[in-house]
């Protein structure tokens, strides 16, 4: 079994789908074996990469909430429905908005930086010279990144719903005068438990997508400077068109077929 | 990774030996049959021109670049066919300096020397602090640790490349022009690192050098890449004496440093003029 998947581990070629496997692979030899998840190094990726998006993912997250109460008061106040906003921001935050803009700011926070970093490494034979020192790039590199930014977006994503539910109670208190006491029973007693999990998995999705979108364009950088600009911007576009088509896809699994 | 220590090759032997070594970049065959043998404890010293392919050779050596044909084995396996794994294990017994250092931007120097020991040997961090702290002395960094690459010149980034190719104490080193951008005392203070650890340690050199001075002073046995028209093949090879008096036109151009001489420099007036005017 171990030698199978080490044989797994070192196939030759670049291509995407063999990046995929190769992570899946090394994360499983790495539960069976010391001294391949180094805690130490995740750590310091998830600071990195998940921790240091913090004030930018707050800020997105605040103004949503207010603009999705802005915006639905405006509506829902010609129905007399006021008391629904509560429900509609909260409904919209963890389902939706919540795992897809957070994502969307770790992607041009984090994925490009990982993108620019690993390319930059690439340009300067710096990939070169961990193979030729038998350390395998995708280990030493991919996966301390992958699985710290596979525990940060969903945790940013949390803490990114309670801030915007803050921004819509800050409008809802501000201007319309509803009581606090209100706004959180409703925003918190009308979503179900699968309204949150459902927007986790999919941030989940998401960060699967952005990370190995990073990685593969920073590794199969070519070109010096300027292919590692080119990897750059191509690691946001893509990730930003995968995770979109995903959320749809997700989105009528979730709520259509399921 | 491996705990199985693989038994040092005797004095003496064949450690590398590569037959009609042929590397095509597009049409253009940059090596074109290339063979030779390194035996164990020998300084061997490839030469030639800019751009003539010494680079390419090394990589090649090393196993980062496929030949388009012919064969190289090192350590007595072939690394031109061999599984990524077992080349990997191979690795562990050679290190490499590139020519460019190759350094771990985002790490200080003393990291950059301890990541081959702390993934490849089972030693306590105190320990990999001191053998740091060794490696730096014998390249005369001492107290550069803390240092990011960024923060240090050309020359002393070769240096810290020679430190971090030795960290494991390989049974053979590569050097990708160990010299060039040395001044001529930090030049003879790395000759004689390698003279020390080839002629007292018995490592084995396979160095790539264009300062004839320093080839000479290193070399046991000299080979010579050939460029222009004998782009891709061996103009020379053999011992420094031997290699002094062979009348190869070639090489004794080179060996002079004469501007004259069959070794092309740039297309010629009217190949130039063509090219000026477009139908070149
Ligand atoms: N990846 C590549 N694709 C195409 N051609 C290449 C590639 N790498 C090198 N070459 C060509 O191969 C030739 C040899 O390059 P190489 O880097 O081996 O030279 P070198 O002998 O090391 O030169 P220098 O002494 O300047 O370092 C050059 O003419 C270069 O243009
Ligand atoms: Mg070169």
């Amino acid at each position: 079994m171990k030698l199978s998947l080490q044989s797994l581990l070192n196939v030759e070629g670049n291509g995407y789908g063999l990046l995929n496997v190769r992570i899946f692979g090394w994360i499983l030899y790495g539960l069976t074996r010391r001294g391949i998840l180094v805690p130490s190094q995740i750590l310091a990726q998830m600071i990195r990469i998940g921790v240091q998006a913090l004030p930018m993912a707050s800020l997105v997250a605040l103004s949503v909430g207010f603009i999705l109460a802005m915006q639905s008061s405006t509506e829902l106040g010609k129905l007399g429905a006021d008391s629904f906003i509560p429900d509609l921001v909260s409904l919209s935050l963890m389902r939706e908005l919540g795992p897809l803009l957070i994502a969307i700011i770790v992607v041009g926070r984090s994925g490009s930086a990982v993108a620019a970093e690993i390319g930059t490494m690439k340009v300067n034979e710096e990939i070169e010279a961990l193979r030729v020192m038998a350390i395998p790039p995708i280990r030493y590199l991919v996966i301390p990144r992958y699985i710290a930014l596979m525990i940060m977006l969903p945790c940013l994503t949390i803490f990114g719903n309670c801030i915007g539910l803050a921004g819509g109670w800050a409008v809802c208190a501000g201007t319309l005068g509803m009581s606090t006491s209100f706004y959180i029973m409703h925003a918190v007693q009308r979503p179900e438990v699968w309204d949150l999990y459902s927007g986790l998995i999919k941030s989940v999705v998401f960060a699967h997508i952005l990370i190995t979108i990073a990685c593969y364009q920073g590794l199969n950088v070519e070109g010096g400077a300027e292919g590692v600009g080119r990897a750059t911007t191509a690691s946001v576009v893509y990730s930003i068109l995968w995770i979109i088509i995903a959320d749809a896809l997700l989105t009528g699994l979730f709520y259509f077929v399921l | 990774m491996n705990s199985a220590k693989p038994k040092p090759t005797p004095p003496g032997e064949v450690i590398l030996e590569v037959k009609d070594l042929v590397q095509i970049y597009g049409k253009r065959p940059v090596l074109n049959g290339i063979s030779f043998q390194v035996r164990k404890g020998e300084t061997f010293v490839i030469m030639g021109g800019s751009g003539c392919g010494k680079t390419t050779l090394l990589r090649n050596l090393i196993g980062a670049q496929r030949p388009t044909s012919g064969s190289i084995h090192l350590f007595g396996e072939d690394i031109t066919k061999i599984s990524p794994q077992d080349l990997d294990r191979i690795r562990l017994r050679f290190g490499m300096n590139f020519q460019f250092g190759a350094l771990f931007q985002s790490m200080t120097v003393g990291e950059n020397i301890a990541l081959p020991l702390q993934e490849h040997s089972q030693v306590d961090p105190s320990l990999i602090e001191m053998v740091v702290k060794m490696k730096l002395e014998l390249v005369g960094l001492t107290g550069f640790e803390n240092f990011k690459p960024t923060e240090l010149s050309g020359g002393m980034r070769k240096r810290v490349g020679l430190a971090r190719a030795l960290a494991l104490d390989p049974e053979l080193v590569f050097s990708d022009e160990p010299t060039s951008g040395l001044d001529p005392v930090m030049t003879a203070v790395v000759d004689q690192l390698t003279l020390d650890s080839t002629r007292k340690i018995g490592v084995t050199a396979v160095v790539v050098s264009h300062d004839m001075t320093s080839c000479f002073r290193i070399a046991t046995r000299l080979l010579m890449l050939g460029s222009g028209p004998r782009q891709g093949e061996v103009v020379a090879e053999g011992t420094p004496e031997e290699m002094k008096i062979n009348p190869d036109p070639f090489l004794q151009q080179f060996l002079r440093g004469e501007a004259d001489g069959p070794i092309p420099f740039r297309l010629s007036q009217d190949d130039y003029l063509k090219h000026l005017l477009g139908d070149g």
